[in-house]
């Protein structure tokens, strides 16, 4: 009965949390190709103007991200301003919340069939080394061991403190500036 | 609770061993199928390898009511839309894929306008997009490789774009594989060799790789063990009926394993390589498996050294300490390599196949780390690992 009547409410937590991590996300990204060299390259390789969703199926929570150019990405919230190039798509929000919470890696998401691809597979393997890459630096070493396949072995401490705080706090203006324009 | 997760898919019924082709007709009539398409190429139809299959038809009062014989090595769009064309104008109901990959991943491609209508291809690219079942497809490879008779995949050229169109679902799966030995009976030794290590690859990556689970692990260690028992067997004797079925039922299996469990950086370097220096498939598989399996010895220690048992039988298993049977099953396909170059020279590093220059190497590596297959490696790859495994490899 006490089951029946919690349930709701856990699940009305795992999707809030689920949006907030699509939303700190989405703005890591945005600030991570301006912090790091590895991932601006890798994201100049996709054409300008690219846009990658991640989304939970059917309607769920997404993040959309714009390749802007010279290895820049752009958060736009939750709604692309065109069809999207490639999509990372969740078959359900538990999934979603397995790799969020860090307790599936996202490559074992893959293994696991918890996602599908829609577009271009080149560039969705590209997608995930981005963020491997942002996890790496934006998680505590313990968490992000649970979230990739191999933490970097060339991240050091102080490149790595330094550019988490870079990303944090971008993301922390990204999100002021949000709520001061809405 | 358990964080293991896995998904086994495979529908299609498997007809196998002697006078396996008689059963087509039966087959086909059991969905109401009464005017097949054959899809097949130039080289199939020229060894005679169409004869008894259009015999069996015959024999049993079925039509075959045309034939489409001129399939290229690396299928396009536009060859797709000319035999769906074909089919539209026969008024046929069926299709029967007779051939290797490309004849294969054709004759699902003609089955998708022809069950969804129209001519552009291009629409129902990617995973996914097919809802509803296709028109009765029947397969009959003519290799022992390639496993495309059980896989839900299907790869065509769009030659106006330049670009190679994936397509992936579970529809694509044919109704039945027919794997009789009378249509592998004379492959080349060469051919025959490395389509053997491209099933033995499937199966390997199979069970090593990020997406192995219980179903595909036993159909994988089955394939590894008929393809070391059988290879060597047939390259003496390529008239062995009873090798050749054998060949041909690990390629299915291997197929069926490494359609439900993925493949890793063998495929991922194969591919590369593939396209950058037309070297066949199998004989990348043949060629980059050992580097690999070293490369990821430390991560796949386990399962790599249970393959021992299959590759080289209980004895050797038993003799062998448990924490040497990853190098032992290693050395085993090494060993396996060295004899298949005795007898038909397949190449067991870059420099030995005389196609690739060592200044393609990092092209390779960089064309590999962007490959689908790349995930579900069980280590994590970087450029400079690729490049490692490529050196390697070279000589």
């Amino acid at each position: 009965m006490l089951t029946k009547r919690i349930q709701p409410m856990i699940f009305q937590a795992r999707r809030l949390y689920v949006e907030v991590m699509f939303q700190v996300m989405g703005r890591a990204l945005q600030a991570v190709s301006e912090v790091d060299k590895t991932v601006n390259k890798e994201a100049a390789a996709l054409p300008d103007g690219f846009l990658f969703e991640m989304m939970v199926m059917p309607d769920g929570a997404r993040l959309i991200v714009e390749h802007t150019g010279l290895g820049r990405f752009k958060y736009h919230g939750d709604s692309a301003p065109r069809p999207v190039d490639l999509s990372i798509q969740f078959k359900h929000i538990a999934h979603a919340f397995l790799v969020l919470s860090f307790q599936e890696k996202t490559s074992v998401a893959f293994a696991n069939d918890r996602m599908l691809v829609d577009g271009d597979i080149s560039y969705a393997v590209r997608m995930t080394r981005v963020l491997n890459r942002l996890e790496s630096f934006i998680l505590p070493k313990l968490i992000a061991e649970r979230a990739v396949k191999e933490y970097p072995a060339d991240l050091g401490l102080p490149e790595k403190l330094i550019s988490a705080a870079r990303i944090y706090l971008k993301v922390a203006t990204n999100f002021v500036e949000t709520v001061r324009a809405s | 609770m358990t964080n293991k997760y896995y998904e086994f898919f495979c529908p299609v019924k498997v007809i196998a061993g002697k006078s396996a082709l008689e059963h087509i007709p039966y087959e086909l009539t059991g969905l109401a199928a009464k005017r097949p398409m054959i899809v097949t190429d130039k080289g199939v139809r020229a060894a005679g390898l169409l004869d008894p299959v259009i015999a069996a038809c015959e024999e049993s009062g079925l039509e075959i009511v045309s034939i489409y014989d001129d399939v290229p090595p690396d299928s396009s769009t536009s060859v797709v839309r000319d035999i769906a064309g074909v089919y539209r104008q026969e008024k046929c109901d069926s299709i029967i894929a007779v051939g290797g990959g490309s004849a294969i991943d054709t004759g699902k491609a003609v089955n998708i306008l022809v069950s969804e209508g129209g001519n552009d291809l291009s629409k129902y690219t990617g995973a996914g997009v097919l809802k509803h079942p296709l028109k009765p497809f029947f397969v009959v490879p003519t290799t022992a490789g390639t496993g495309s008779e059980v896989t839900a995949v299907a790869v065509i050229t769009d030659e106006s774009k330049g670009v190679k169109l994936p397509f992936s679902s579970s529809f694509l799966l044919p109704n039945a594989a027919i794997i009789d030995p009378r249509m592998t009976l004379t492959l080349p030794a060469h051919i025959t060799a490395a389509t053997a290590m491209d099933a033995m690859t499937h199966a390997t990556e199979a069970f090593t790789c990020m997406a192995k689970n219980p179903l595909s692990d036993a159909y994988a260690t089955a394939a590894i063990k008929k393809i070391s028992q059988s290879l060597l067997q047939v390259m003496d004797n390529p008239k062995d009926a009873e090798g050749r079925l054998e060949l041909a039922q690990a390629s299915t299996m291997a197929g069926i394993a490494f359609s439900n469990s993925m493949v890793g950086l063998v495929h991922a370097l194969g591919h590369a390589t593939g396209a950058i220096c037309h070297l066949p498939h199998g004989l990348c598989m043949s060629l980059y498996l050992p580097y690999v399996l070293e490369f990821n010895l430390e991560d796949i220690r386990e399962p790599l050294g249970e393959l021992l048992l299959y590759l080289e039988g209980p004895e050797v298993y038993a003799n062998t300490p448990a924490s040497r049977r990853a190098e032992a099953s290693i050395s085993a396909i090494r060993k396996l390599r060295d004899q298949l170059y005795r007898h038909c020279k397949l190449p067991r590093t870059l420099k030995e196949t005389g196609k690739v220059d060592e200044a393609q190497l990092d092209q390779i590596a960089e064309m590999a780390l962007d490959d689908g297959s790349i995930m579900f490696n069980p280590k994590e790859v970087t450029l400079d690992d690729a490049k490692a495994v490529l050196r390697r490899a070279w000589a």
